[in-house]
């Protein structure tokens, strides 16, 4: 049975994901100008909630190894199995676990932010930048090579929240996703059109007069750190879940910062929609680069595996020459509708 | 001297940066909704002064009393929220942001925590409030029917009149208005200082010009302290300004 290609759901998977980190890398980055070169990290602590935490969870409830030993590789297969078919049958506990995960997820990756926001007080522009992206890395490394977590470098499966939904499970997961990026959407447009996004956006645009005009920079840089990162960890736990398996390695400042930046880039910083039709374009000429790069490999002169890195990064050089505004440019934002403002002109 | 009557009193106010003294001992007084002038040279240390007393540099020594109360070496938005505000010498722009939302910008909303932000309804009425009040504002400077174009599709003296405007948002007490003429042809400069004036009167504001256009200022000031190589020379009403000979000299050279 075959309702949709598997190709269109991983555009949507991949869309949905990217969506939802992208969106959170924009209001950062399109919003209120802070460089934020180390949306990895967040993402990372959003798989490792996924990766460690449910599993452990449903373990102990289970009697089953639940300390360091549930993340070491002899262990660790049986242990998801067993809880997999005991999620099998059990749906409400599947969703409760689920929605729990998703929501210590953004928790911690409001930690997260709020650590980073700490640097940010004394940095700024390329010294910022730096330090977030440090940051990123080094928690990849420490759980990539620091087994009781995750398990280092053979990584862990991840106790699947989908399973009872049977043959439908990649459709309901599929689409479980996409709805969550588009409440993402509709949730970062809310917090964008309105005073918020607007002192945001004065921020950026100069932080001495927003000073001067009574707001703490601090407070609102370390606000906004918090926000994103506990969007890009909802981001990092849905594809977790998704995938059904988590390691370190898939956490590259390539992937989950500089992909994302190109996305963001193409779009149109500071413009949701933008942002939304970038990832979606840039998702599905990658995804036909993985489909038929098979079909490159006797005419490009190396392994057509970094056709993929070598897109991204030309379209970025290409943006940044020729269309630094991305497809989309910001515009103007009324935090309530432009009607309803010349009413109240003419009032 | 009563002290309730005045608004900004500095003592003996000094800030240096390395050898070079920027603002040496100065004590002024501003008189309650007064359009007072700071005036002076080119690197009189009129700009510095402003920014110690609103916080953006530290004095070295000397204080700086706002509405009776010590406001030294608070930081700006401290002093900001006490209702004593500056527009800057260049005007600076939120660049992108419209008219209307620059002088938004300047107000506090509830709505700019990122919790309540998410409920709209917590924060739409206090919007339309400080819509209305904003066009109130931008009306009395002429810029409503600029109020949806983002301010760098403004011209120069548009700007100094949103520079103005965002300071009234907030509703200051002390408004430090730098150079709000300067760069400004005579007439549009007449305007502005007309505005000023009237602002005065409808809002109930105290000014703190700082200008070295004595000539296009004077008339429409009721108190003028001239500064000189950081130290505040000549002091007194625009009348006995003009006919001091160590203004004529300061400005005109021996």
């Amino acid at each position: 049975m075959e309702l949709i290609p598997p190709v269109i759901l991983y555009i949507l998977v991949d869309f949905s994901v990217y969506l939802i980190v992208t969106l959170s890398l924009n209001l950062e980055v399109g919003y209120a100008g802070l460089p934020q070169f180390g949306r990895v990290l967040a993402v990372l602590t959003g798989a490792l909630v996924a990766g460690a935490i449910p599993g452990r969870l449903l373990a102990l409830m289970y009697g089953l190894p639940y300390g360091p030993e549930y993340a070491f590789y002899e262990y660790n297969y049986k242990v998801v199995d067993t809880l997999n078919t005991i999620l099998e049958k059990n749906p409400l506990l599947s969703i409760t676990i689920f929605i729990f995960t998703l929501v210590l997820a953004m928790v911690l990756g409001a930690v997260i932010g709020y650590l980073t926001s700490k640097p940010a007080i004394r940095l700024r522009e390329a010294y910022l930048g730096i330090t977030l992206l440090a940051m990123g890395d080094v928690l990849m490394l420490i759980t990539y090579y620091y087994t009781p977590i995750i398990g280092g470098t053979t990584g862990v499966s991840v106790v699947d929240p989908f399973r009872w939904t049977g043959g439908a499970r990649f459709y309901v997961a599929t689409f479980t996703l996409l709805g969550i990026a588009l409440l993402t959407f509709l949730l970062i447009e809310r917090l964008t059109k309105s005073p918020y996004g607007r002192v945001l956006r004065a921020m950026r645009d100069s932080e001495l007069v927003i000073t001067v005009y009574g707001r703490d920079i601090v407070k609102l840089r370390t606000y906004t750190l918090m926000v994103g990162a506990a969007i890009a960890s909802l981001g990092g736990a849905l594809y977790t879940f998704y995938t059904g398996s988590c390691i370190a390695s898939t956490y590259t400042r390539v992937t989950w910062t500089f992909w994302p930046w190109a996305f963001m880039m193409l779009g149109g910083t500071g413009n949701n929609l933008g942002v939304m039709f970038g990832v979606l374009v840039f998702v599905i000429v990658k995804t036909l680069i993985v489909m038929y790069r098979g079909l490159l490999a006797p005419y490009v002169p190396f392994d057509p595996v970094w056709l993929e890195y070598t897109f991204v990064g030309m379209a970025i050089v290409l943006i940044a020459i020729f269309r630094p505004q991305g497809l989309i440019p910001e515009k103007p934002i009324f935090t309530i509708p432009r009607k309803k403002i010349e009413e109240l002109i003419k009032a | 001297m009563n002290s309730n009557d005045y608004i900004l009193v500095t003592k003996e106010l000094t800030k240096s940066f390395g050898g070079l003294v920027a603002v040496n001992r100065v004590s002024i007084s501003v008189r309650k909704n007064s359009i007072t002038m700071l005036m002076g040279p080119n690197g009189a240390g009129k700009t510095t002064f402003v920014n110690v007393c609103t916080g953006v540099y530290r004095p070295d020594s000397g204080k700086v009393f706002f509405d009776g109360r010590d406001i030294t070496g608070l930081p700006p938005h401290e002093i900001y929220k006490l209702g004593f505000v500056r527009t800057f010498q260049i005007p600076i722009p939120f660049q992108s942001l419209t008219v209307l939302e620059n002088v938004l910008a300047a107000m506090n909303s509830v709505g700019e925590n990122p919790l309540i932000a998410v409920v709209k309804r917590r924060w739409v009425r206090v919007e339309e409030d400080m819509i209305e009040k904003a066009f109130k504002i931008m009306d009395t400077v002429g810029l409503s029917r600029f109020w949806d174009l983002p301010a760098y599709k403004l011209g120069a003296a548009q700007l100094k009149m949103l520079e103005v405007a965002r300071a009234l948002a907030v509703g200051a007490k002390l408004i430090a208005l730098d150079e709000p003429i300067g760069g400004v042809d005579p007439a549009y400069a007449n305007r502005i200082l007309t505005y000023v004036r009237d602002l005065k009167e409808r809002f109930d504001v105290t000014f703190l010009l700082i200008e070295h256009r004595i000539d296009i200022a004077l008339p429409y000031v009721d108190y003028v302290y001239v500064m000189d190589r950081g130290s505040v020379v000549v002091e007194g009403t625009p009348n006995e300004v003009v006919k001091n000979p160590k203004v004529i000299e300061i400005y005109i050279g021996e």
